[in-house]
């Protein structure tokens, strides 16, 4: 028994991967979903027709078949030589991006016209518009559908142990063959996600109230 | 998947109207399967049970495993929808002589399902996706049949995207299958809100 | 008035919210087949009252008697205890998920354990009671607020209470929809339908009720035959809540 107790680190450690995978599919669906949100409310009828596309796209398939399709298949046939974190974060990234999109779209919206056709009279073009007004205020209300979006995001994570990716998942299995005791290893492995995702949810939270603005109610 | 749909209403009820240990206890349950990654259930169930003497075959292991994931997420959908519900419908029922079990059974529960029909159908479509996990416990689904085509004859791009497209198709199909049954429930006057 | 059938009684009745004293002693009866009728300003403790009467909140002090049992025991099951009472709320609460009939009928299956055949029949009879016959199959939302309050009414009535309790029955409805719901209250009143009913309305309390009760501050202020205590009333705050009403009926030549 002492010898499963010991393992125990070296599966935290692997929390440094999950960091490294979810900020930085966070951090590139961010990236990507905002301007496709953005798009899909302002974009040009091909364009939203594209966009649709590849929303549908991201999530209507399944994260363990994305991975492997471009793992084993895109990145290889582009030339691009990836290994499986990267690969990871990309796919991971991608697919975030679809409903990072989703949720953005709907803050936006939710946000309604006018604001936007008030920043307009004052004269500003669209896009400064949208980026000094709306985007603040839109960005704000996405704040609850973003906790969520980073909750999935962990737990997705441990998808990539199908890749090898050395975080949290991959370590435990390793251990468990090792040792051949699975419950300590799988229990403390849920118990590492647990913590990560209520740790980073409430963090989210703390940043929704300090930035509420005064006399709106609260979009929770 | 009907199984797990019961079960979130029964977690809902309980942590609604569930004295204070039944409430935690629901809450504590909803707590913990919602926060494993749903890989770490099934594994849990299937690898590590057996050291505790529990053994389930593949299929079983899978399907109480997504039971329990896919449960506890929809009873937060089913919870909110309660909670939504004005209590004047809980006053109408009791000031009629219902007992509690009835006025939730025959008067809050057909109502907050309406309601959280759009949360379950989106459960329901990361459930088909997320079946692709159940390869890993063992079971003979859709990506295990992929991956063994692929070290067969190696064509990635067709294989997994073709593999990604079933999938694809039978999410639409569930989505366009709920889309009927909220058209069914609708009640005349009220839009379920979405 | 036989002294002797004295359907509701409510001695003493006390209860707070958290620091809020909302009643303060509150004691009547009402009789076989009387109307009484409370008013009062907003605040006054009146809705609470009602509740407090059929047990959906409970005293915290005081008792409560139904046809000579007292239904504030502990011990007593409250869900047999409301089943006499019919109860009218302000904001309708009709089951939005069930049709007119549906909604008069539904307690009739579950609680009183009527077959469905027999449970219908009678929605529909107390559907037309109420002259909603034709609506029995809309749902809630395609009603408008004076035919909700009646399928409301008749929601009550099918349970055949030996009371019916009316919390403001107009107060949510636009003004050209209330005098439909108090014919209804009116033609039931005159059928001799014991009735405790708590209102703005000074005509429907002028012409159907036998007592007028005045609440402020968590108790009964001042009690009387309706005329009395409108033009007469003996009470302060009574008087000033009168004068205001008498200017406004006279300024609008009502």
């Amino acid at each position: 028994m002492t010898a499963v107790w010991e393992y125990l680190p070296y599966i935290t450690w692997g929390v440094a991967w999950t960091f490294g995978l979810v900020g930085g599919g966070l951090a590139i669906g961010f990236m990507i979903g905002l301007p496709i949100a953005i798009g899909q409310i302002h974009g040009s009828e091909e364009i939203k027709a594209l966009l649709e596309a590849y929303v549908w796209f991201f999530r209507s398939l399944p994260l363990l078949v994305l991975l492997f399709l471009f793992y084993w298949g895109v990145f290889p046939a582009t030339g691009f030589k990836l290994d499986p974190l990267a690969c990871s974060i990309v796919v991971l990234g991608l697919r975030s991006s679809a409903y990072q999109s989703q949720i953005f779209r709907g803050a936006i919206i939710s946000l309604g016209e006018a604001q936007l056709l008030a920043a307009r009279a004052l004269g500003m073009t669209r896009l400064r518009a949208v980026f000094h007004i709306v985007l603040p205020q839109a960005l704000r209300i996405s704040l609850p559908g973003w906790s969520n979006e980073y909750a999935i995001m962990t737990k997705d994570s441990a998808i990539t142990f199908a890749l090898g990716v050395l975080e949290i998942l991959t370590r435990t299995r390793y251990v468990v063959m090792a040792t051949h005791e699975p419950l300590l290893p799988y229990f403390f492995a849920g118990g590492l996600f647990i913590v990560v995702t209520y740790g980073g949810t409430k963090i989210v939270n703390v940043v929704y109230e300090r930035t509420r603005i005064p006399g709106l109610v609260g979009r929770m | 998947m009907p199984l797990g749909i019961f079960l979130a209403i029964v977690l809902a009820v309980a942590r609604v109207y569930g004295n204070r240990p039944v409430s935690l206890l629901a809450t504590g349950i909803v707590g913990l399967f919602r926060g494993f990654p749903a890989i770490v259930t099934l594994l849990i169930i299937f690898f590590a049970l057996p050291d505790l003497g529990i053994f389930f075959s593949p299929y079983w292991s899978a399907v109480i495993g997504f039971i329990l994931v896919t449960g506890t997420y929809q009873s937060e959908y089913v919870r909110g929808a309660i909670q939504s519900i004005d209590v004047g419908q809980s006053l109408a029922a009791q000031a009629l002589g219902m007992r509690k079990l009835e006025e939730v059974v025959h008067i809050i529960l057909p109502q907050a399902i309406r309601g959280a029909l759009p949360g379950i159908s989106n459960e329901i479509i990361y459930l088909v996706l997320y079946s692709s996990l159940a390869s890993y416990i063992g079971v003979e689904e859709i990506f295990a049949v992929a991956r063994h085509f692929n070290s067969l004859q190696f064509r990635p791009i067709e294989i997994f995207l073709t593999a990604g497209l079933i999938y694809a198709s039978m999410a639409t199909a569930c989505l366009a299958g709920f889309r009927m049954l909220e058209r069914k429930l609708r009640i005349p006057g009220l839009e379920v809100a979405r | 008035m036989t002294d002797g059938d004295i359907v509701l009684k409510a001695e003493d009745l006390h209860k707070s919210y958290a620091d809020n004293k909302v009643l303060n002693g509150v004691s009547f009866e009402i009789g076989r087949g009387e109307i009484k009728v409370i008013c009062g300003p907003s605040g006054s403790g009146k809705s609470t009252l009602l509740r407090c009467l059929n047990l959906l909140t409970y005293p915290d002090k005081g008792c409560v008697w139904l046809e000579g049992e007292e239904i504030t025991e502990q011990t007593r099951d409250v869900n047999k205890v409301r089943q006499k009472i019919g109860f009218v709320f302000q904001e309708f609460n009709l089951f939005n998920h069930l049709s007119a009939w549906r909604n008069v009928s539904i307690a009739l299956e579950i609680v009183k354990k009527m077959s469905k055949d027999e449970a219908r029949k009678l929605a529909m009879e107390e559907l037309r009671r109420v002259n909603l016959e034709e609506d029995a199959h809309k749902y809630p939302a395609e009603l408008s607020g004076g035919q909700k309050q009646r399928v409301a009414i008749a929601r009550g009535l099918a349970m055949n209470p030996v009371i019916m309790f009316y919390d403001e029955p107009t107060s949510a409805l636009d003004p050209h929809l209330i005098g439909e719901v108090l014919d209804v209250m009116k033609k039931l009143a005159q059928e001799k339908l014991t009735s405790l009913v708590v209102t703005h309305e000074i005509g429907f309390a002028r012409s159907v009720a036998d007592e007028m009760m005045f609440m402020g501050d968590g108790t009964i202020l001042e009690r009387g035959p309706p005329d009395e205590l409108i033009s007469n009333p003996k009470h302060e705050i009574v008087k000033q809540f009168f004068k205001r009403i008498n200017e406004l009926y006279r300024r609008e030549g009502r």
